[in-house]
């Protein structure tokens, strides 16, 4: 009874355009039953889980994996909020997860007996502590919540047993990391190969 | 300034108000806790034992996953499944349940046939009435088989219903002549031992007692047995849900660590699975492999092939209680052989009569299997417990909860010790401690 009157006035809705009058019956139908499942299609991706999937397409971490590989991925982080000046992890803790910024500030700092040194400061969309997925070789340096920061967490075990359940999504997520690594060794390459004639500079 | 001390004043407030919200929340918990345990101890064997085959049986569920199927029809049919294997299984286990009469035929059998074999045993060997071993034998045996006889007598209802039976009786055809025989033969068993030991007057206040034991449980049982089968109802029901939970419980319990020890809860959470995971596994397979052999040894001996798996199974299952396991399996094993009427041996030179020392000789044999073979290769040294820590492990669990607590006692120290071992080592990892 309900669902009948409702497209009624879906119908009537949509036959209040401009082109109100020129558009005949059937094509009123069918802009109503369009307006409905956009209306529906809005509510449901307004869920929190949608919203972090869409979230995790714009992670460049992320982006050759389809929704419904996303999907999966997202199954299997943890959230976590820090507040203000909490620690995410210390430097030389054992490394288990990779975090993922939802939103806020996290600086990545490493601290010494007389001095502070801060490394970067990272906001949504970044991720840190990534090598953990790789093996449990200590921190490297301490994360600390600038403001108050929703993080997505990614346990290394979790992403190991990811590689039988879902082969495909585990291998991209391996390959997005393998990249990056190359990435961050070519860059380090450069580096050294710069290096020489700046000391010889100095030298000099 | 007054602004932010305003603003530190209430956050100070706050946080003395989230102590007090959480300790009185947890006290309720626990008290409220408490009391469900107390209530409901009936149901914690079944979820235990749910969880633990769930744990021991995850790897075989992620081989076999049909990733195409949704998750909830897997559920399902793997419901369906298990319900029809235990359907079956209950019935054909219903079946072969004696009833009254083959209870009683049993009782007839069993008390008849040691008795004949004590009289071979010790006639055989006092033949010179001079051989010291078959004094001993009578000596020792005597009062034991005397206390049997008393257990196994017939009280003057069961007389009654035995005679009833026999002539046919409750539209059942009437018993074998040889079991007649047999109980005219257990009227005049006479004691061993009377003349030496027991006198009238101590003897015969025994008897009533023992009738009356004999007489009450069977009633009690039965109502017993159906709220046993109702909560165990849940074992298989908490193997399904936990076996194909994807993670959801882990997330809750994450979820309410505090951030601080986020990653190390992951960690040990990891850590504790696996082994008491592994250990669970090979202890699983240790037994089948220990009750199929003792299971195909009994039908090489010729015992029958429902009783030797019955055997096996009993076996097998309480072969993960370490030492009384093959001393319960020896127990039912010679047992058994010792009453065996009609068996159709494969091995040649095998009779009745030597059976039971056959059944000695396999039940070394599978005990050394064990030992030398099974459990090297399927535990493989997963978690190793001190023998005397099993000792005494194995009594305590007797002491607190009878047959299942030694059942469960080594599983519960190997969860503790792999507990303890793996918390304090990443709580000093993280140096938290």
């Amino acid at each position: 009874m309900g669902a009948p009157a409702g497209r009624k006035f879906l119908i009537e809705l949509a036959g209040q355009s401009r082109f109100n009058g020129l558009i005949p019956m059937p094509a009123r139908k069918f802009a109503a039953d369009k307006l409905l499942w956009e209306t529906l299609g809005r509510w449901k991706r307004s869920s929190p889980e949608l919203n972090r999937i869409q979230f995790l397409k714009t992670v460049p971490f992320f982006n050759q994996l389809s929704n419904r590989q996303l999907k999966r991925v997202s199954d299997i982080m943890f959230e976590r909020t820090y507040e203000a000046d909490e620690l995410i992890f210390e430097e030389g803790q054992p490394g288990a997860a990779l975090f993922l910024i939802l939103d806020g500030e996290i600086a990545i700092e490493i601290y010494r007996e007389t001095s502070t040194t801060r490394l970067a400061v990272l906001e949504r969309g970044a991720f840190f502590g990534e090598m953990a997925l790789l093996d449990e070789t200590p921190r490297s340096a301490t994360a600390r919540a600038l403001e108050r920061t929703r993080t997505l967490a990614l346990y290394r075990n979790d992403l190991n047993g990811l590689v039988y359940r879902h082969a495909t999504t585990a291998c991209q997520i391996y390959r997005s990391l393998a990249g990056m690594i190359g990435d961050r060794l070519r860059l380090t390459n450069e580096l050294v190969q710069m290096k020489p004639p700046v000391e010889t500079a100095g030298l000099g | 300034m007054s602004n932010s001390q305003d603003f530190e004043e209430k956050e100070r407030e706050r946080k003395v108000r989230r102590k007090v919200f959480y300790l009185t929340f947890a006290t309720l918990a626990l008290i409220f806790g408490g009391f469900l345990l107390w209530k409901l101890s009936s149901l914690i064997l079944p979820i235990i034992v749910g969880c633990l085959l769930a744990l021991a049986f995850r790897p075989v569920k992620d081989r076999f996953r049909i990733r195409w199927l949704p998750h909830e029809i897997q559920v399902l049919c793997s419901f369906a499944a298990i319900g029809v294997v235990l359907f079956f299984a209950f019935n054909t286990l219903r079946q072969h349940i004696p009833d009254e009469k083959q209870k009683l035929e049993f009782k007839v059998r069993l008390k008849y046939k040691l008795n004949e074999k004590y009289r071979q045993l010790v006639a055989k060997s006092s033949e010179g009435k001079s051989n010291p071993v078959a004094a001993l034998i009578e000596k020792e045996l005597g009062p034991l088989m005397d206390k049997i006889n008393q257990a196994l007598k017939l009280n003057p209802e069961e007389r009654d219903l035995f005679l009833k039976y026999a002539g046919g009786y409750n539209g059942k055809p009437p018993i074998q002549n040889k079991f007649v025989d047999y109980f005219r033969a257990n009227e005049n068993t006479t004691q061993y031992v009377i003349p030496e030991k027991t006198l009238a007057g101590t003897v015969s206040p025994t008897v009533p007692a023992a009738a009356a034991s004999t007489q009450s449980p069977p009633a009690e049982e039965g109502t017993t047995l159906e709220n046993k089968l109702s909560a165990w109802m849940l074992a298989p029901l908490i193997f399904v849900f936990l076996g194909f939970d994807n993670g959801q419980i882990r997330r809750f319990f994450i979820s309410l660590v505090p951030n601080r020890y986020f990653e190390l809860s992951l960690t040990v959470l990891d850590r504790l699975d696996d082994a008491i995971g592994r250990y669970l596994r090979g202890t699983l397979m240790e037994c089948f492999l220990v009750g199929l052999t003792l299971t195909l040894g009994l039908i090489l001996l010729g015992i029958p092939m429902g009783i030797a798996v019955a055997i096996g199974v009993i076996s097998g299952l309480l072969n993960a209680i370490p030492f009384l396991g093959t001393v319960i399996a020896l127990v039912i094993g010679v047992g058994y052989a010792l009453i065996a009427e009609n068996i159709t041996p494969l091995i040649p030179g095998l009779n009745p009569s030597n059976l039971a020392l056959y059944v000695l000789i396999l039940v070394i044999i599978v005990h050394v299997l064990e030992d030398v073979v099974f459990q090297p290769f399927v535990i493989g040294g997963a978690v190793n417990v001190h023998p005397l820590v099993v000792v005494i492990a194995v009594i305590g669990g007797s002491l607190i909860m009878g047959l299942w607590g030694m059942l469960f006692a080594i599983p519960t120290v190997v969860v503790v010790k792999t507990a303890v071992e793996t918390f304090f080592k990443e709580l000093k990892d993280y140096r938290i401690i």
